[in-house]
């Protein structure tokens, strides 16, 4: 029974560390190459959500699965070239202020068109069941969720290693201007890399969606602690993040088997115990997504 | 003789302080250009000013007959100059063929594979981080960087700084190599002599202004004025 017990909240915290790592993930790609704090982060998870949920009635869940998030990684284009564009160059005070204000229009927005109300979003049937009696924790929707987020982030990691445009994102963490030098227009540069981050907050929405549900705020509570997924993992690593995201899942999963009450403040002392032991965080030495 | 590029009257500033005070020059296709001084002269902010890095105020800058003293940096790059930036700046977590694919692909006659055949030693290290190249195999790596852009102007920044002779007379071999190919060049060089041997048209900068121009070899025959340039250092040894 404890065993049971235990494997239920590590999966749960597998699953959730999962959610973390693609926001987070995101949310690391825009800070390295852009400076940004993108506290709309979780806006843009919801607004992934609220897209699926509007166009799954016309194309099904997988068809939502397919198009939500590129049609959110096009939204987060436009507010890029509108919004954030002008900050670039200033104080990471304002776009941390200004996305700190989007956050909040963009819950109030999603509120007032699909209204304030929780919103089922239909996944197909055989993903709903459990995969044995023992293991009824255990959905093969919550399988797929796993699944499909090792495989975005394969294909991240792939990306920013294989392609000029992943090399191109890489340099330019370190060094935006000789990127520049060497005929790349950054500016575009930045919108891909904001686009590709975007896309995964909108990925994350319409998974999401089918195993919670849909609420305006959804997006808040993951947004913390994916920041802290990066600073755990070391700001400035892709790995790092990675790790980290899946540590603080499993670790306040783990918790809530022992001392439910702590579960959320775990992450917290894990990371001041993280930063008082390793101040750059477990991969930051290593430095920028090496 | 048309001219690569041509600076008339760039003022540069950092914030409120006044480092070029209307510099002139030009860059004639196909020849090299020594662009001379000591320590502060304002080299290195003449070139940020002329690849667009810290835009200059006042003054004008064309390249190859465009009128580039707005333009954004990335643009200038890829109307072809390449920039070999002071310090290198090779991207240090980068392996030595990623940092080659980070150029824009103009289209020429360089490919990764022609720069491994020029620079065997980056072949063999091509799997390394920057970071871990020699001095002298980042100084390669920056300049291939920059060839790979396919330039018609290369622009180099002190290739010698913190080399040993026998890799500096390397490097100014590759910069007569590339006129041979065509490639015009701008080089800024605090070793006057070496780079006197190889250049054609020189400019010596003093206190953000042109304080000399002409042919390389009036200025070498001026043997008072080189060693005033050399700051009497001991750059003794020379590119035969
Ligand atoms: N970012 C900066 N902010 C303020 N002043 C600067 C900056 N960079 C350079 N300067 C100043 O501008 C002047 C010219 O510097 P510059 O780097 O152009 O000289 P240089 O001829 O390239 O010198 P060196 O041979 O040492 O490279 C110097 O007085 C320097 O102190
Ligand atoms: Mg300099």
């Amino acid at each position: 029974m404890m065993t049971q017990l235990l494997l239920f909240n590590v999966t749960n915290g597998l699953i959730i560390g999962a959610f973390y790592v693609l926001m987070a993930l995101g949310l690391s790609l825009i800070l390295n190459l852009s400076n940004v704090i993108n506290f709309a982060h979780g806006g843009f998870l919801v607004i992934g959500g609220y897209i699926a949920y509007t166009i799954t009635p016309y194309i099904g869940f997988w068809g939502a699965l397919l198009l939500a998030p590129p049609l959110t990684a096009i939204i987060g284009l436009a507010v890029e070239r509108v919004l954030i564009r002008p900050l670039y160059g200033r104080d990471p005070l304002y776009s941390l202020l200004l996305t700190f204000g989007l956050a909040f229009m963009i819950e109030d927005g999603t509120r007032f068109i699909w209204g304030p109300q929780g919103k089922p979003v239909t996944i197909p049937a055989f993903l709903a069941q459990p995969l044995s009696n023992d293991l009824f924790f255990i959905t093969g929707y919550r399988l797929f969720m796993v699944v499909v987020v090792m495989i975005a982030v394969a294909l991240l990691f792939l990306l920013l290693r294989y392609t000029r445009l992943g090399v191109r994102i890489r340099a330019g963490t370190l060094d935006l201007e000789t990127v520049a030098a060497l005929g790349i227009n950054v500016g575009m540069l930045r919108s891909l890399n904001f686009a590709v981050g975007i896309f995964l907050a909108g990925l994350s929405g319409v998974l999401a969606a089918g195993q919670l549900g849909l609420e305006p705020t959804m997006g808040t509570g993951l947004l913390m602690p994916s920041f802290i997924a990066i600073i755990v993992g070391g700001i400035g690593s892709l790995p790092g993040t990675l790790i980290g995201g899946l540590l603080i899942g499993v670790a306040s999963g783990v918790t809530a088997v022992f001392f439910p009450a702590a579960s959320e403040a775990v992450i917290y002392v894990m990371m001041a115990v993280i930063l008082l032991t390793r101040p750059r965080g477990l991969f930051g030495e290593e430095g920028m997504m090496s | 003789m048309t001219s690569a590029l041509s600076a008339e009257g760039l003022h540069t500033y950092y914030g409120k302080s006044h480092i070029l005070h209307g510099v002139s020059l030009e860059v004639a296709e196909g020849r090299i250009t020594a662009l001379l001084g000591r320590n502060g002269a304002g080299k290195t902010t003449t070139l940020r000013s002329l690849m667009g890095l810290t835009q200059a105020r006042e003054g004008k800058i064309t390249i190859f007959g465009e009128d580039t003293t707005r333009w954004p940096t990335f643009r200038i790059a890829a109307h072809g100059v390449g920039y070999v930036p002071e310090g290198r700046r090779i991207f240090a977590n980068l392996s030595v063929e990623e940092n080659l694919k980070v150029p824009l692909e103009r289209g020429g006659p360089w490919t990764i594979e022609r720069i491994y055949k020029l620079f065997p030693r980056l072949a063999e290290r091509k799997q390394n981080r920057g970071r871990q190249l020699s001095g002298g195999e980042q100084e390669m790596l920056s300049i291939a960087r920059a060839l790979l852009l396919n330039p018609r102007l290369l622009i180099l920044d002190e290739p010698s700084q913190g080399l040993a002779p026998l890799i500096v007379r390397e490097v100014f071999r590759i910069v007569q190599q590339m006129k041979a190919e065509g490639i015009s060049v701008l080089l800024v060089e605090q070793n006057a002599r070496m780079s006197l041997e190889i250049a054609d048209d020189a400019y010596v900068l003093d206190d953000g202004a042109v304080v000399y121009s002409g042919t390389a070899r009036e200025l070498a025959a001026d043997d008072a004025r080189v060693r005033a340039l050399a700051g009497a250092s001991a750059e003794e040894w020379t590119l035969t």
